[in-house]
C-alpha cells in the first residue's frame, strides 16, 4: 500500500517519457533527429529566420565601402559559419511538400549602420542576442535538436569577441 | 544509491564531463609549462587552468550530492599530442577544449533543464577558450568528430 503513490508516480513518469524516448531513440547519430512536433517546427523556423537575417546583415556590411581587406576576411569567415548553421538547421526542418511553411521566403536585405564601427557593434550585439536566445530555446526541445542549438549558440558567442576586436582596431 | 534525483543517464553524462575536466586540469599544467612565462598566453593558460579546476570540483560536488561517487582522475594521462614547443602547447589546449566542449554537449541532451543550462554555459565557455587558442572560430563547437 505504501508503494501505491510511488508506483503511480513511476507509471505516470514512464508514460510521459514515452514520446521523448521514441523521438530520442530514432536519432541514433548525434545529429540525427526525426520530424519534430509542431512547437519544435515553429522554433526551428524562427532559428532559421534568425540565421538568414544574420547572413543578410553580414552581406550588407561586406557590401559597404568602409570594410578593409583584413576586416572583410574576418567577416567572411564568420559569415561562412552562419551559412553552415543555416544548412544544418534547414536539414532538421521536415515539412510536407507544398505546404505554406516550406515556401516561406528568406528575409530581404538587412539595413546596417553606415559607419563600419557602428556596423560591427550592431553585428556583435546581434550575435550576442542570438546566442542567448538559442541557449534558452534548447532547454525545451528534443535532445538532438537541443545539442545543435547549443553548438550554434556557442559558435555565435565566439563571434562576439572577434567582432569586438575588429571594432576596436578598425 | 537512493535519493540521487538524477537518472543513470544524467549521472553518466556528469561523470563524462568530470573526466574531461580532469583531463583538462592535467593537460593545462603541460600547456602552461611550455609557454613563455612572460607572455600573455601564459596568463591565459593559467586562468583557463583555474577555470577547469573549478569546473572539475563543481562537477564532483554535484555527483556527490546526487548520492554517487565521482570517478577519480587517472594517475597519469597519455597526451593526445606530443608537446615540446609553445605552438604544440596551444594545439593541446585546443584539443582539450574541444573534448571538454563535447562532454558538455552531452549534458545538453539530458532531460533536466538545469543540466542542459549548465551544459550550454560550459560549452560556450569552452568554445570561447578554444577559439582564443586556435585564433579562429568554428561553426559547431563540441559537434566536431575529427578529434579522438
Amino acid at each position: 500500500m505504501a508503494d501505491g503513490p510511488n508506483r503511480r508516480a513511476v507509471l505516470a513518469a514512464s508514460a510521459a517519457a514515452v514520446p521523448f524516448l521514441v523521438s530520442g531513440c530514432r536519432g541514433v547519430q548525434v545529429l540525427g533527429t526525426p520530424p519534430p512536433p509542431a512547437p519544435d517546427v515553429r522554433l526551428l523556423r524562427s532559428a532559421i529566420l534568425t540565421e538568414q537575417l544574420m547572413i543578410s546583415r553580414y552581406h550588407a556590411v561586406l557590401a559597404g565601402p568602409a570594410a578593409s581587406s583584413g576586416v572583410t576576411a574576418k567577416l567572411s569567415a564568420l559569415l561562412t559559419e552562419h551559412e553552415q548553421h543555416l544548412v544544418e538547421l534547414k536539414s532538421r526542418l521536415i515539412v510536407p511538400a507544398g505546404s505554406a511553411a516550406s515556401a516561406r521566403p528568406a528575409p530581404g536585405r538587412a539595413t546596417v549602420p553606415a559607419s563600419l564601427t557602428d556596423a560591427l557593434g550592431a553585428l556583435s550585439a546581434a550575435e550576442h542576442a542570438a546566442s542567448r536566445r538559442l541557449a534558452t530555446e534548447l532547454l525545451t526541445v528534443p535532445p538532438a535538436l537541443a545539442q545543435l542549438l547549443g553548438s550554434i549558440s556557442a559558435s555565435e558567442a565566439t563571434h562576439v569577441p572577434v567582432l569586438d576586436q575588429l571594432r576596436r582596431t578598425s | 544509491m537512493t535519493g540521487s534525483g538524477l537518472s543513470p543517464q544524467s549521472l553518466t553524462a556528469l561523470q563524462a564531463a568530470l573526466a574531461a575536466e580532469q583531463a583538462a586540469s592535467y593537460g593545462y599544467g603541460v600547456v602552461g609549462a611550455h609557454l613563455n612565462a612572460s607572455h600573455a598566453q601564459s596568463s591565459s593558460a593559467n586562468s583557463d587552468w583555474v577555470a577547469h579546476q573549478l569546473a572539475r570540483d563543481s562537477l564532483a560536488a554535484m555527483i556527490t550530492a546526487a548520492g554517487a561517487n565521482p570517478v577519480p582522475a587517472p594517475v597519469a594521462y597519455q597526451l593526445p599530442v606530443p608537446v615540446s614547443t609553445p605552438a604544440e602547447a596551444r594545439s593541446l589546449a585546443v584539443i582539450l577544449e574541444e573534448k571538454v566542449a563535447r562532454a558538455y554537449l552531452g549534458l545538453i541532451a539530458l532531460p533536466e533543464q538545469s543540466l542542459r543550462a549548465l551544459g550550454s554555459r560550459e560549452l560556450t565557455a569552452a568554445a570561447l577558450r578554444g577559439a582564443a587558442w586556435r585564433r579562429a572560430t568554428v561553426a559547431f563547437p563540441g559537434l566536431a568528430t575529427s578529434i579522438k
